[in-house]
């Protein structure tokens, strides 16, 4: 017989070694004295009709939330092992989440990044090396026969496609529920805008440094690129964005072109023109946090 | 109540959430998030805080069944999880923003250890020297012991200071030692008989 | 026009002279609302103003002219319009996808996106909205493998997600069968907090269904605002059956049981009078309005 007076470490087990239902029912509502349980939990850990009795007697409204939940968070997932990282790093999850949704951190979109910088850069390889001939653009003095002209013009637009593709509103497929949404509109666009920065710079930067041409090619691009994509987003707060996101395209890609025609040195990597993006970066920014309520009502059409 | 063999056993269940079958961890779940509630409430009285350790509990059986390496019990392999989510469930709600990296292995030696002590229950002895412990004593053993935490997750379960568990283990040692020894000199004079857990 | 006033005491949300253009068409013209607790329909053609009406309460487009108050508050304050925010629950009428989401990730989305930073207690809201919809099965299916009514019961949930008190449903019962539907009318009924739920629809029947309050919106101008037998009582005296069809009624079309119905001042010959539907008073107002 089961014997669960509560204060004695008695015999737990019935005539056929297992614990009875009433001890059982006991356990599962913490009514039996510590020895008595450990004894319980010993026999349940190798037997498991004993652990079958003892679910009978949880709720099963809990077990069953808890199951519906676990599948839940089974099927969301943890984002994989980047998001982890950034995770434990400090990051909040749910900015996360938010940024995981942008088009251009999509592995398809930064293979078709990667995609077109290496035929840029492989163009600009061929001249180096001598398997083509090159004409005289983008020369650089000191560095005869280089054509950078290419690369110049693409890297700091594809930076600025990676952007785009972050904030204009006809990548986002559920744009009207983040407009409809608490959340502030701007944060969003602003972690989803840095995180595509951070993602497009990597491989350009990796090109400019590849490439077979001055070392200061990846650092003069950056502050470049930073200021085209500021200006796209300043130009947000005023113009339709599709504008704004085409007329920072096309403010750097004609005069890229324009310069290489007429076969000046590199323009850009000079230290005024390097001052003169800080200064435009600056003033684009103020912009962009003095009108940022722009992006919170009657941004979509 | 449920059938204990199902299909499949619980090692073939696991074989199958480490090549991401659902339903496999469905299955799991079902037969073993009772006992684990029930467990984990007695060793601790938060409701929230253990449904919060279950369903991460069966998480982690999710990302990780590949680590089970088929030595010692499912169940056991199960409780060594959910004993650390618990512990770091009950970080979490008291803010406490250090994190508890899980590991596989030591859990399921310190299973082993477990059982030992629990034999010495079964025969009775080291259970009434047990039950002679006061309450803070054994709850300091068990955490320790069959738990098989360390002592700074001890500290966390039991909501006191680390030196605290450290001294209250030393000193329950100290007490077993001295009970057995006292049955030891003189089984007779204590006069309980007990019987065998029906095992022997 | 004919408009009927409710108890403007009890409304939560209330729209004056609301007013709104796109280009040269008047989507909403001097649009006056008072909406209640309770679900409340909005009935009108395609083209009629609905989706401008409902994308302008769920604080996505700016108004022309004219004031909205939700809960007493105005989405023209930033502060304001962030407390009405958290409050709403918004479906689309052409809801997008992040195609390659899986059902539960998307959801998971939505739910940062109304400011539950927790995320177990995401989980446990999206493991709520899946059972309530009934899509507790395809929490790990990618969106683009799902159907086209699962996707609109997808695009329900998310909107239920946080308890709103204000629901805006634009053509939910779109791409819904008919067990979908009633399925859609239970839960519509049984939501926690009698939250003020607008949803919009072309079909009459929908509406008697569902809905103890409608609204007809015909042209970007609001035509009727009461009860459904209030506006099938537009048609009384006025609608009728026959065997044959009558050119000189408003309307005239075969019924299901193979009689033509007609909605007219003059009775055809051999025609007898029963008593309208929904329907029919939607379509005597339609037609008044020149809309057919």
């Amino acid at each position: 017989m089961t014997n669960s007076s509560p204060g004695a470490a008695g015999p737990v087990a019935g005539a056929d070694g297992h614990p009875g239902e009433d001890l059982l029912a006991s356990y599962a509502a913490g009514a039996i004295d510590e020895v008595a349980a450990w004894s319980v939990e010993a026999h349940l850990t190798a037997c498991g009709r004993c652990r079958s009795a003892l679910s009978a007697h949880v709720d099963a409204e809990r077990l069953a939330h808890n199951r519906s939940v676990l599948l839940v968070r089974a099927a969301i997932g943890d984002g994989g092992r980047l998001r982890r990282v950034l995770r434990r790093g400090g990051l909040p999850d749910h900015v996360l989440g938010l940024v995981a949704a942008t088009p251009s951190l999509r592995r398809s979109w930064l293979l078709s990044v990667m995609g077109v910088l290496a035929v840029v850069a492989g163009e600009a390889a061929a001249v180096r090396y001598g398997w083509i001939t090159a004409g005289s653009p983008g020369r650089i003095p000191g560095y005869p026969g280089q054509n950078l002209a290419p690369f110049l013009l693409v890297g700091p637009l594809l930076v600025l496609a990676g952007v785009a593709a972050a904030f204009l509103p006809m990548f986002d497929p559920a744009c009207r529920l983040a407009a409809a949404a608490p959340f502030s509109g701007f944060v969003l666009l602003l972690a989803r805008s840095v995180s595509a920065l951070a993602a497009a710079l990597v491989p350009v930067a990796a090109a400019a440094f590849l490439l077979p041409g001055p070392g200061w090619l990846p650092v003069a691009l950056m502050l470049p690129s930073l200021t085209l994509c500021a200006f796209a987003l300043a130009a947000a707060t005023v113009l339709p964005p599709r504008a704004a996101a085409v007329m920072a395209a096309i403010l750097w890609a004609v005069p890229a072109l324009l310069l290489a025609v007429d076969d000046v040195p590199l323009l850009i990597v000079q230290r005024n023109a390097q001052f003169g993006c800080a200064a435009v970066l600056c003033a684009c920014a103020v912009v962009l946090l003095a009108r940022r309520d722009r992006f919170e009502w009657g941004w979509i059409r | 109540m449920r059938p204990e063999a199902g299909e499949r056993d619980d090692a073939a269940l696991l074989r199958a959430v480490a090549r991401g079958d659902e339903d496999a961890l469905t299955a799991l779940y079902d037969r073993h998030a009772g006992w684990l509630t029930v467990r984990l409430t007695r060793r601790c009285a938060m409701p929230d805080v253990v449904d919060h350790a279950v369903q991460d509990t069966f998480l982690a059986v999710w990302r990780e069944a590949g680590a089970y390496r088929g030595g010692g019990d499912v169940a056991a392999f199960i409780w060594g999880i959910g004993v650390r989510r618990l512990i770091d469930a009950i970080r979490r709600d008291s803010g406490s923003r250090w994190r508890l990296p899980w590991r596989a292995a030591e859990s399921e030696a310190v299973v082993s250890a477990e059982d030992q002590v629990l034999v010495g229950i079964e025969h009775g002895r080291l259970g009434q020297a047990l039950a002679e412990l006061s309450p803070e004593l054994r709850g300091a053993i068990e955490a320790t012991v069959l738990d098989g935490l360390t002592c700074a997750e001890a500290a966390v379960l039991l909501g006191v200071a680390e030196g605290t568990v450290k001294s209250r283990c030393h000193r329950a040692r100290v007490a077993l030692r001295a009970a057995l020894a006292e049955q030891q000199a003189g089984p007779d004079t204590k006069a309980h008989r007990r019987e065998a857990w029906g095992t022997s | 026009m004919d408009q009927m006033t409710l108890n403007v005491r009890t409304a939560v949300v209330r729209v004056d002279g609301l007013s709104r253009r796109y280009g040269a068409t008047r989507a909403l013209d001097q649009v006056d609302l008072t909406l209640e607790r309770g679900i409340t329909g909005l009935l009108g053609p395609n083209g009629a103003g609905k989706t401008t009406l409902l994308s302008i309460l769920a604080t996505v487009s700016e108004p022309d002219a004219g004031r909205v108050s939700a809960f007493g508050l105005d989405p023209r304050d930033a502060a304001e319009r962030v407390e009405i925010r958290r409050r709403l629950g918004y479906l689309p009428q052409e809801l997008g996808y992040h195609r390659h989401f899986t059902v539960a990730a998307f959801l998971d989305y939505v739910a940062i996106l109304k400011e539950i930073t927790d995320r177990r207690r995401r989980a446990e809201e999206v493991a709520r909205v899946l059972a309530a919809v009934g899509l507790e099965d395809r929490a790990r299916s990618r969106i683009r493998a799902l159907s086209g009514g699962m996707r609109q019961r997808l695009g329900i949930a998310q909107a239920l997600l946080g308890s709103p008190d204000l629901l805006i449903l634009d053509e939910p019962t779109a791409g819904l069968d008919p067990e979908q539907r009633l399925r859609f009318r239970e839960l519509l009924s049984g939501l926690p907090g009698d939250p003020v739920t607008v949803l919009s629809t072309h079909q009459a029947d929908d509406i008697a269904a569902i809905c103890p309050q409608v609204v007809v919106l015909l042209q970007g101008q609001v035509h009727f605002a009461g009860t459904p037998s209030e506006l099938a009582a537009t048609a009384a005296g006025r609608a009728w059956a026959a065997g044959e069809r009558d050119d000189r009624a408003h309307l005239s079309w075969r019924g299901g049981d193979n009689r033509w119905r007609h909605i007219g001042d003059h009775p055809p010959a051999g025609a007898e009078l029963v008593s309208p539907t929904v329907e029919d008073g939607y379509l005597m107002l339609s037609h008044a309005a020149g809309g057919r």
